[in-house]
């Protein structure tokens, strides 16, 4: 097994049809080692969203190679694709996305039901449990606050025990409060497992938490720091 | 620390005792059934219709059968035409069983001054009711009612014929020679349906009151029925079997028609079930149209749950997991629309029998059918995974990259082709199930056929709108220019809108002109052409005296005069009838006895297509003619034998011509006619025709029938406008239930449309809340929608118009053989109807949407 978590090599990638095509990821190459924390930042459109759901395999670039956890990612059919996504990745969104018609346990569970683990629920409770939410396991989401609703997907996110952790603005729809929590709720829970984080942000707070922060502009990678704290 | 995921997951979970599609399926439906009305409308509509029908239809059938033996008045019957039974053939009767007689024929029942009616005679001996009762006002023993006293029979008669003839019990009438006394008025007899459809009403006399007649001459037309009760130890089914064959060994002469219990009406268990079929495929046409609902929701469905699938599949659900998860759960509300349609389609025949089974005339025994239940479930279930699989199959491809982004317009690709897979199959299904479980299969092959045309057509219909909305130029007013590209924008309500209107327009047009060629062929072409009066049981040695009376009484009219009997037939090129498999629109004619005659010359109205007619003192092996779509439906040709029984004797005829018959004439004709010389010497009466050229005439007609039952008490006079009135009655108790299912078909594209207009409210809400931001009135906006409904209203009664007429000429001219006239009024206000509706229900809906205030929706656009 190799000791990068992700590699990136000469990545193009357009969206839309016809004289509506945009170029937006134009010959990036990168990588990010197990265990490191990484920033990606840049203004809107820059393509960090575009380029976090590559390294989610959640697009297929025109050109390039991306390698993730070992696994050359553009070789895989849709369906191992979204077995592995299920396995090796998990993803924390801006908008949270639980399953509305499911309580906060089998939102958390869901994953793991999926890739056909026996003891889903005893796991989920446990997610939970670590992420501060033992007392709401039978809540829907409506009966959720904002930040609770982002424990639990991060709850979800990390309870296949990912190798790697994306999220994208997890912070983006949540007070200044509630975000500060999440973020150390964030970092500590990748810490204890060892993952590697991947987020996309605005916000240059929690960018400098990162080991290393990409900067990307129209679509090329502009600039590659390690934070001094690192 | 936590466990690890397996590196290959078991393929079945073993913990859980649900599979793991059924289980997310159930969560996902905690959700509830919002938006789902009108998909549950749809398939419980459908399939209470296609329940209802085939229930209603086999607890008819149950009840015939649970009913044979007092419909029949006996465990078997034997019935012979003409003749009453020998010597010999009573006395094997009497060895089988106790043994009860009946005689049946028409007459007329003269009242003096207040005129005379056409009667059903029916003749009963001292057994007679043998099974059931019969019903009278007053009550009294049969045998004391019918006796004879002080010089008349007496008799019990229909309340009709009371009416008709201004009489009241106690009063006298004459039947032939004979006189009688009306005792007691007909409530209820038990054995009333095995007499079939009678033109007048009942006259129940003694035997011995109808020998004083003196109309059972030879030849004339009396059907004697034996009815034998087998004793109880020996009326298993099998012993009837036995008691008929052994009938058949010992007289294979005798001609007669045998029923057991069991099968006490054939004719009329076979119309139920024809009469069902039809019904069922309207009803199956009301499922059809509901598929469209079925598609519009879960088109919907998918839309709303487009966040739910995407992070399904974020977090590693493939995407045939995801859409058999959500066809899991529309399979799961179907059923919840397939349990309701059954649970209205089983109860029908239990409220029916509750709420009319005394005013029926046939018997029901409500039942609950299973396999007819389970028909029409799996019609359902078939109908909402062919509609369901293309839109869901869509949920295969919805992109993650949703959750990370908007997606303005959502890309709308054909469905994979393992999705396209399922909806061909399921379709082939859904036609092989439709067509096997038919009756008729070829009606139900050109309904599948009118079907698929008529969802493809409606589907080019609604293209076509598009691309023409899209390609006229842009109107510079903004209110047109708002409705012209309302019409082809995308997720424009053209397509649903289209289709599930015009299929409505096009069942009403259909409908309308089948509805009104049958009136204006029933009313109004078939007086002018058709003769004023039958008159039958003329006796032979009477004919030229008739003929004269009939000329010196209508000097004007055109009469025709033929001899007539009864016969049955025997086999076909050496093959007994009863093993010939004919088609089903001629296997009436191998159904009991036909009318038969014989003449030297071609009948009027008929033409010979094959074949010589025979030459004039032919004197022969004896030839017959046969009408030629029912040779061909025999598998007859010219030169082969039958064999037919008249007068209980086996007669060998060779087929020498075929002919073409004009039957619309209503004139005298038969589907069998043979060479004089069959029949020579043989008794028999005759049948004659008066024809006007000017058409009916009450008063004129009141004073023949007068005239003609005093001259000639024995000849039965039958006025074709009262025949046809009873007919006409009759026609329209069909219509009605025609109209009633259908109705069901029309209540489903009203429910889809309805559906399909709720649907669009979304987009025009948007519309309306930017629009009025901007400073356009209600006023505009509604004049904008009214344009756009009207534009798709216009276009699509237009096609309904069209489309709907042609079918109504294939069911005029094909179906129901009958001659077709473009009788557009009824169906021109039918289709202006349901334009207007439709563009009613769109702006009831508007209206509310143009009614809210913009701000609460701005801030969540």
């Amino acid at each position: 097994m190799t000791d990068k978590a992700i590699a990136l090599e000469n990545l193009h990638l357009s969206l839309g049809r016809g004289p509506a095509r945009v170029h937006i990821l134009k010959g990036i190459s990168l990588s990010i080692a197990r265990g490191e924390a990484v920033g990606l930042v840049g203004p809107s459109g820059s393509g960090k969203s575009t380029l976090l759901m590559t390294m989610a395999g959640l697009e297929r670039p025109d050109s390039g190679r991306v390698v993730v956890d070992g696994a050359d990612i553009g070789r895989l059919d849709e369906d191992a694709l979204a077995r592995f996504r299920g396995r090796r990745i998990g993803i924390v969104f801006q908008s949270f996305h639980l399953v509305p018609t499911m309580t906060a346990l089998e939102n958390v569970a869901l994953p793991l039901e999926l890739a056909g683990a026996e003891d889903a629920f005893e796991r989920a409770e446990a997610e939970l449990a670590a992420v501060g939410l033992a007392g709401r396991l039978s809540h829907y989401p409506a009966q959720l606050s904002g930040g609770e609703q982002q424990r639990v997907a991060i709850a979800r996110a990390i309870a296949p025990n990912p190798a790697i952790l994306v999220a994208d603005e997890p912070t983006g729809n949540l007070d200044e409060t509630t975000g500060e929590s999440i973020v150390d709720l964030l970092f500590a829970l990748k810490r204890d497992r060892g993952s590697t984080l991947v987020l996309v942000t605005h916000d240059p707070t929690l960018a400098a938490r990162c080991d290393r922060t990409l900067r990307l502009h129209l679509g090329h990678l502009e600039s590659d720091a390690h934070s001094v704290a690192a | 620390m936590h466990g690890t995921i397996p590196a290959n997951p078991p393929s079945k979970p073993r913990r859980f005792a649900l599979p793991l599609v059924l289980r997310l399926a159930l969560r996902e439906l905690r959700g509830g059934l919002k938006g789902f009305g009108v998909f549950l409308g749809c398939i419980a509509l459908g399939v209470a219709a296609i329940s209802g029908v085939s229930s209603i239809s086999r607890s008819l059938t149950e009840g015939l059968g649970k009913e044979g033996r007092k419909i029949l008045g006996g465990d078997v019957t034997f019935s012979l035409i003409h003749r009453e039974a020998g010597e010999a053939e009573r006395a094997f009767f009497v060895s089988q069983g106790r043994v009860s007689s009946m005689a049946t024929m028409r007459a007329m029942a003269i009242a003096g001054e207040k005129g005379s009616g056409l009667v059903e005679v029916k003749a009963v001996d001292a057994a007679y009711p043998t099974v059931g009762d019969l019903v009278t006002e007053p009550a009294a023993p049969v045998a004391d009612l019918l006796a004879e006293r002080s010089g008349a029979f007496g008799a019990i008669v229909d309340s009709a014929l009371l009416i008709r003839l201004d009489l009241k019990v106690g009063d006298r009438v004459t039947v032939g020679a004979a006189t009688f006394e009306i005792r007691a008025s007909l409530v209820s007899e038990p054995d009333k349906v095995a007499g079939g459809v009678g033109f007048g009403p009942r006259f129940l006399v003694s035997q011995d009151g109808l020998r004083a007649t003196g109309l059972l001459q030879p030849g004339s037309l009396v059907r004697w029925t034996y009815r034998l009760q087998l004793p109880p130890e020996r009326a298993g089914n099998a012993d009837l079997e036995r008691v008929a064959a052994a009938a058949n060994a010992a007289f294979p002469e005798a001609g007669w028609e045998i029923r057991s219990r069991v099968n006490a009406d054939p004719r009329f268990a076979r119309n139920i079930e024809r009469f069902s079929q039809f019904l069922t495929l309207v009803g199956l046409t009301a499922l059809l149209v509901g598929g469209v609902g079925v598609a519009n929701a879960v088109r919907g469905f998918v839309d709303r749950k487009r966040a739910s699938i995407a992070t399904l599949k974020s977090l590693g659900a493939p995407g045939g997991q995801v859409v058999a998860l959500y066809l899991v759960q529309v399979l799961l509300i179907a059923v919840v629309g397939i349990l309701i349609g059954l649970c209205v389609g089983a109860a029908l025949p239990f409220l029916v029998a509750g709420l009319f089974g005394s005013l029926l005339p046939i018997p029901i025994a409500p039942t609950l059918a299973p396999a007819e239940l389970a028909l029409a479930a799996l019609y359902g279930a078939l109908t909402a995974l062919a509609f369901a699989i293309a839109p869901l199959g869509r949920a295969h491809d919805v992109p993650v990259s949703g959750l990370f982004r908007d997606q303005v317009d959502p890309e709308r690709r054909f469905p994979r082709g393992r999705y396209l897979g399922i909806l061909t199959v399921s379709i082939a299904v859904l036609v092989t199930v439709a067509v096997a479980a038919a009756y008729d299969r070829r009606i139900a092959t050109i309904f599948v056929g009118a079907a698929v045309f008529a969802f493809a057509l409606l589907r080019v219909l609604a293209g076509g709108v598009m691309a023409l909305a899209k390609r006229l130029p842009r109107p510079r007013r903004a209110t047109p220019r708002l409705a012209l590209a309302n019409l082809h924008r995308p997720g424009a309500l053209t397509p649903s809108l289209v289709l599930s209107l015009g299929l409505g327009i096009t069942l009403l047009v259909t409908l309308a002109v089948v509805d009104a060629n049958l009136t204006r062929t029933l009313t109004r072409t078939l007086p002018e052409r058709a003769p004023s009066f039958f008159f039958l049981d003329i006796p032979n040695a009477e004919a030229a005296r008739f003929d004269a009376h009939l000329q010196a009484i209508a000097p004007d009219a055109k009469i025709e005069r033929v001899p007539m009997m009864r016969g049955r037939l025997v086999s076909l090129k050496g093959v007994p009838v009863g093993e010939i498999k004919a088609s089903e629109q001629v296997a009436w004619v191998l159904d009991g006895d036909r009318g038969i005659t014989y003449t030297e010359y071609l009948p009027e109205g008929s033409t010979v297509v094959a074949g010589q007619w025979w030459p004039e003192n032919y004197n022969g092996k004896p030839l017959v003619s046969f009408e030629e779509k029912i040779a061909e439906g025999l598998g007859l040709k010219v030169g082969d034998d039958i064999v037919v029984n008249v007068l209980g004797r086996n007669i060998t005829a060779m087929v020498a011509s075929l002919r073409t018959v004009e039957w619309r004439t209503l004139g005298i004709n038969f589907v069998m006619v043979f060479s004089p010389n069959t029949f020579a010497g043989a008794p028999h009466t005759h049948l004659a025709t008066v024809t006007f050229p000017n058409g009916a005439d009450g008063a004129r007609d009141a004073a023949i029938l007068r005239e003609t039952a005093k001259a000639f008490p024995a000849v039965t006079s039958l006025r074709v406008k009262e025949a046809l009135d009873a007919f006409n009655d009759i026609v329209a108790q069909l219509v009605m239930a025609i109209r009633g299912a259908s109705s069901i078909a029309l209540l489903a594209s009203l429910l889809v449309l309805a559906g399909a207009l709720a649907a669009g409210h979304r987009a025009r809400l948007y519309d309306a809340v930017i629009l009025k931001t901007l400073g356009a009135t209600r006023a505009r906006l509604l004049s904008a929608y009214a344009l756009e409904y009207g534009a798709l209203g216009l276009a699509t009664a237009v096609f309904g118009l069209i489309a709907g007429t042609l079918s109504a000429w294939y069911i005029v001219t094909r179906v129901m053989n009958m001659g077709f006239s473009a009788e557009l009024s009824g169906a021109v206000v039918a289709a202006a109807l349901a334009v207007v509706v439709a563009i009613g229900l769109g702006l009831a809906g508007t209206w509310r949407i143009l009614s809210q205030k913009p701000a609460p929706y701005l801030r969540n656009l």
